[in-house]
């Protein structure tokens, strides 16, 4: 075997185990993907304490009612029209389009989530908010009850939620029994 | 060719196969464990900001998903249909007894005693998660959560899951964008 032929022979790369690696590598990416979209379904929890279907001492309580002020219209282009999804066997979903909501914190009407986020501020820096703890003998801030009345969305319940924990409240309950549209 | 050449080629390993292996296997692993992600149907979880990340969530939470319609699912089988029973909601209350009463008999739920409004009663220390789509009918979630303060039931530590990002909007919270 002469010199040129040995150059010739190192030159040929066998390609295949290289083309096996790379869809192994392709494959394992796409369920590692997969796998990351499922648990970035990151459930973050409110610091809430449960439900309460009854209000008690209202006097103590910051009310926080949700009324619909426009219902919206469910927008199904994006994801296959309505009907059942033939894979996972659940209905198609939707995005609701021109759903407005408005909140009546205490007896104040508002009509932006910004403006519920202002108020929940300036109730929870007024000393009068302060209410009298007995676990502690100290005082504390007064929890806040979430009223969502028929027709509205957790989006819009986990929004007003997000400002009362912004603001500092501590105890958010969320009022039962206001029922279906 | 002479003799050492040919030596040397006999010692040359070749490596492909055994990394082959190893990504089946690592493939096969990563598939496995996502099969414990089938309590988890596919919602679009609404975005908050100041939540308490879930990031070592107790081994066996039982987790109730709620889809957009209402419908209710528990470990992938559909246990509330609101097409099918309206306002009917006992196969929720049901559905959250059976999860109780197999939770105590497995032992994976335990109950203590707890001071409501000065009276003791018996309560599951146990966390229990609603994930409910962003365009969920809160009062399915309400719903749940009035089912699960039923004293027959007694889930008191009652959890909502939110998300770090809208999935439909793309939004995403601070700590995600670093």
């Amino acid at each position: 075997m002469s010199a040129l032929d040995d150059a010739q022979e190192e030159a040929k790369a066998d390609m295949t185990p290289m083309i096996d690696v790379v869809f192994l590598m392709i494959i394992f990416f796409i369920c590692i993907e997969f796998k990351v979209l499922e648990s970035k379904l990151d459930a973050f929890l409110p610091t809430d304490k449960g439900s309460q279907s009854t209000v008690v001492e209202p006097e103590e309580q910051l009310s926080i009612k949700i009324h619909v002020a426009s219902p919206g219209v469910p927008d199904y282009t994006k994801y296959g029209g309505e009907g059942i999804n033939e894979n996972t066997g659940r209905p198609n979903r939707f995005k609701l389009v021109g759903h407005k909501v408005r909140w009546e914190v205490g007896p104040k009407p508002l009509g932006s989530i910004e403006a519920v986020k202002a108020e929940l501020d300036r109730i929870a820096k007024d000393p009068n908010s302060k209410i009298p703890d007995k676990k502690t003998g100290g005082k504390k801030l007064m929890s806040v009850v979430i009223e969502a009345y028929p027709g509205t969305y957790y989006e819009s319940v986990s929004k007003t939620n997000d400002a009362a924990n912004a603001a500092g409240f501590k105890e958010v309950n969320f009022g039962g029994g206001l029922g279906s549209k | 060719m002479n003799v050492e050449k040919i030596v040397q080629e006999e010692i040359d390993m070749d490596m492909t196969p055994m990394i082959d292996c190893v990504f089946l296997l690592m493939i096969f692993f990563v598939l496995v464990i996502d099969l414990s992600q089938k309590n988890l149907e596919d919602l679009i979880l609404p975005r908050a900001v100041y939540s308490e990340p879930d990031d070592e969530p107790p081994e066996n939470r039982p987790i109730i998903n709620v889809l957009q319609n209402g419908t209710v699912v528990y470990g992938g089988v559909v246990s509330y249909d609101p097409t099918v029973d309206g306002k009917n909601y006992a196969k929720i209350k049901q559905l959250l007894l059976d999860i109780r009463v197999k939770g105590l008999a497995e032992k994976t739920l335990k109950l203590v005693d707890k001071d409501i409004g000065g009276a003791t009663a018996k309560v599951l220390d146990d966390p229990i998660l609603i994930r409910a789509d962003k365009w969920t009918e809160w009062h399915y979630v309400g719903e749940i959560m009035k089912q699960c303060s039923q004293p027959e039931i007694a889930f008191w530590k009652v959890q909502l899951a939110l998300s770090d990002q809208d999935k439909e909007t793309g939004e995403k919270n601070e700590r995600l964008k670093k």
